[in-house]
């Protein structure tokens, strides 16, 4: 029996079959957006903002830990041991999440870009010939439908403006925008997943989607987007030195102790 | 997090009829004495003061004055605990962290707007907060130093703190009555995270336990202290006025009655050597807590007091270019 919190060591992420590999990066997504997110609690730029802002981060880490319970069934392990017990290169996260929440225009921006490419992945995944991918999927689009509307309504109150709150996304859009294909970087397995109707269609297809979600918005706004296509690698295993403190942090206490139950 | 259920009260509360002494103080054509003299009659009786109401300048001040420091602890509150959201060891602990120190920034913010009502703006009292000349619960200057910390504060502080909140639910201010009934509730969630987390790590290691004891010992004395020095019944305004409804040992020694037994009943021992139900005089002896510790601490000579207080006053600054967009931005952008 392994205990909780325990990963074990001859688990590695690589040899998790295609559907590990689809429910890892899914979890790991929310899971990565939704502990950088936290960290505007308490802290937002007013009350109303800091409510709402920590109730994005809680769903989000609630999607993780959906998504961490369905991957825990399939290697014998516990949501607990996939979050806090990983080494930091087991992490598989698109890379648009590896920067820290920075400045609130940041936020907005990563927050925008990262929502609207879920949105585009969870409508792939919400006829999933996995049952249990496509219930959670059919429950998680609940409330992402309401994250999308207050990134979006952030988005364009920004935008609209001319001082320096649009230079900041201006310059956090400029930032990210090459990165946010990362989202759809390809999964080992990919084709299986594709063939056996888990997900509707190939990443690949789903970044060109995406794309023509968000570049009319884009245009319409005149903010930069210029996304570049995604490639190996946007999911790491290098994840740079802010996600390597982020990842020390969230482990510290988890780690802390061998074999204690927190 | 807000049960539709725990709004009942505040509806129900809205129906109560009036009291006949709300004619007369509410009438302008009334002398001031007559006024007031209907109004303190209003609220000796039990009767609720509501924000249009006529109201004497003592009442109006010696009310905002209350809730604004309630506000400022609400707010300077959620930074100890702010600081293990990112290191919270589970991904149950990790939602029940973040959601408590959300329901402490909801608190903050129905606070001051009970506040404003009584004419000073949000702002105002936050830059008054910032600049030191407002005040904040003493137990939120002071450092945290482990994960037992967690469960302490939110067991233990909250529970120190619902003791007061419960007995301001009966306030003669009625906003700030009914946003205690809705606060109570959700405090009461956190009570049992807390207790949740310290159950859990005494169960846990040697070293866990111990983690637990080292957190209580530290919190003992400001938890002693939290509650205020002894004072006289005859001469409190805020008793007099029924802003609240007990005094500071009343309220100590409830605690006590509830939490001394919990707290051993857990295999913990509580760092007080004169600590003890006096089955005689039916009140527990303590050490006297140290009151000088606890004015220079809520002066801002606490340990914490001045890095949290300079870290609010940075984040507000580098986050005001948000408010101002917010301010600026025109209708087009809803």
């Amino acid at each position: 029996m392994t205990l909780p919190g325990a990963w074990p060591a001859e688990l590695t992420v690589d040899a998790l079959p295609p559907l590990g590999q689809l429910l890892l990066s899914l979890a790991d997504d929310e899971f990565v957006i939704g502990f950088w997110d936290s960290e505007w609690t308490g802290i937002a730029p007013m009350l109303e903002e800091d409510v709402a802002m920590s109730s994005l981060a809680q769903d989000e880490i609630g999607h993780a830990r959906l998504f961490y319970d369905e991957l825990a069934r399939l290697t014998a392990t516990d949501a607990d041991a996939i979050a806090f017990g990983r080494p930091m290169g087991d992490f598989r996260h698109a890379r648009l999440l590896d920067h820290p929440r920075t400045d609130w225009a940041f936020t907005v921006a990563r927050r925008y870009l990262y929502e609207t490419a879920d949105a585009v992945r969870l409508e792939a995944l919400v006829a999933s010939s996995n049952a249990p991918v496509a219930e959670g999927v059919a429950k998680i689009r609940r409330e992402e439908r309401y994250h999308l509307m207050h990134v979006d309504a952030w988005l364009r109150r920004l935008a609209v403006g001319q001082g320096e709150g649009r230079a900041k996304l201006d310059d956090a859009l400029r930032r990210l925008g090459p990165e946010a294909s990362s989202v759809f970087a390809p999964l080992p397995g990919e084709e299986e997943l594709v063939r056996d109707g888990v997900i509707a269609a190939s990443l690949a297809d789903l970044y060109g989607t995406w794309t023509g979600v968000v570049g009319p918005v884009m245009r319409e706004l005149r903010l930069p987007f210029d996304p570049i296509p995604p490639t190996t690698g946007g999911r790491g295993p290098d994840h740079g030195p802010d996600f390597a403190w982020l990842w020390t942090e969230f482990t510290s206490v988890a780690r802390s102790e061998q074999g204690a139950r927190w | 997090m807000t049960d539709p259920l725990a709004l009942e009260p505040l509806l129900h509360e809205l129906t109560t009829p009036p009291s006949p002494e709300s004619t007369l103080r509410n009438d302008p054509s009334a002398s001031d004495d007559d006024r007031l003299a209907a109004f303190t009659a209003h609220v000796h009786a039990g009767g609720k003061v509501e924000p249009p109401d006529w109201m004497p300048d003592e009442y109006r001040t010696s009310v905002l004055r209350f809730v604004e420091m309630h506000a400022n602890s609400e707010l300077m509150g959620v930074l100890p605990e702010r600081e293990w959201i990112l290191r919270a060891p589970t991904l149950k602990r990790k939602l029940a962290l973040t959601a408590k120190v959300q329901d402490e920034v909801g608190h903050a913010q129905l606070l001051y707007r009970v506040a404003e009502d009584l004419g000073k703006p949000r702002e105002q009292m936050i830059e008054d907060l910032l600049a030191g000349k407002t005040k904040f619960h003493n137990v939120f200057h002071y450092p945290t130093k482990s994960w037992a910390d967690v469960g302490i504060i939110a067991w233990l502080v909250d529970a120190a703190a619902i003791v007061a909140q419960q007995a301001l639910r009966d306030s003669s201010y009625g906003p700030y009555a009914r946003t205690m009934r809705k606060i109570c509730w959700e405090e009461s969630v956190h009570i049992m995270h807390g207790r949740d987390v310290v159950v859990t790590m005494m169960n846990g290691t040697r070293s866990q336990r111990g983690m637990v004891q080292e957190a209580l010992d530290r919190w003992w004395g400001p938890l002693m202290q939290m509650h205020g020095p002894r004072s006289d019944r005859d001469k409190d305004r805020d008793l007099y006025w029924r802003i609240k409804a007990k005094t500071s040992e009343e309220l100590r020694q409830e605690f006590l009655g509830i939490y001394v037994p919990r707290i051993r009943e857990l295999g913990l021992t509580l760092p007080d050597p004169e600590l003890r139900y006096d089955e005689a005089a039916s009140r527990w002896r303590y050490s006297e807590p140290d009151w000088a510790e606890l004015k220079a601490v809520v002066t801002g000579h606490g340990p914490k007091s001045q890095e949290r207080l300079e870290f609010r006053r940075l984040n507000w600054a580098q986050t005001a270019w948000v408010r101002d967009a917010l301010h600026a931005a025109p209708e087009a952008a809803a």
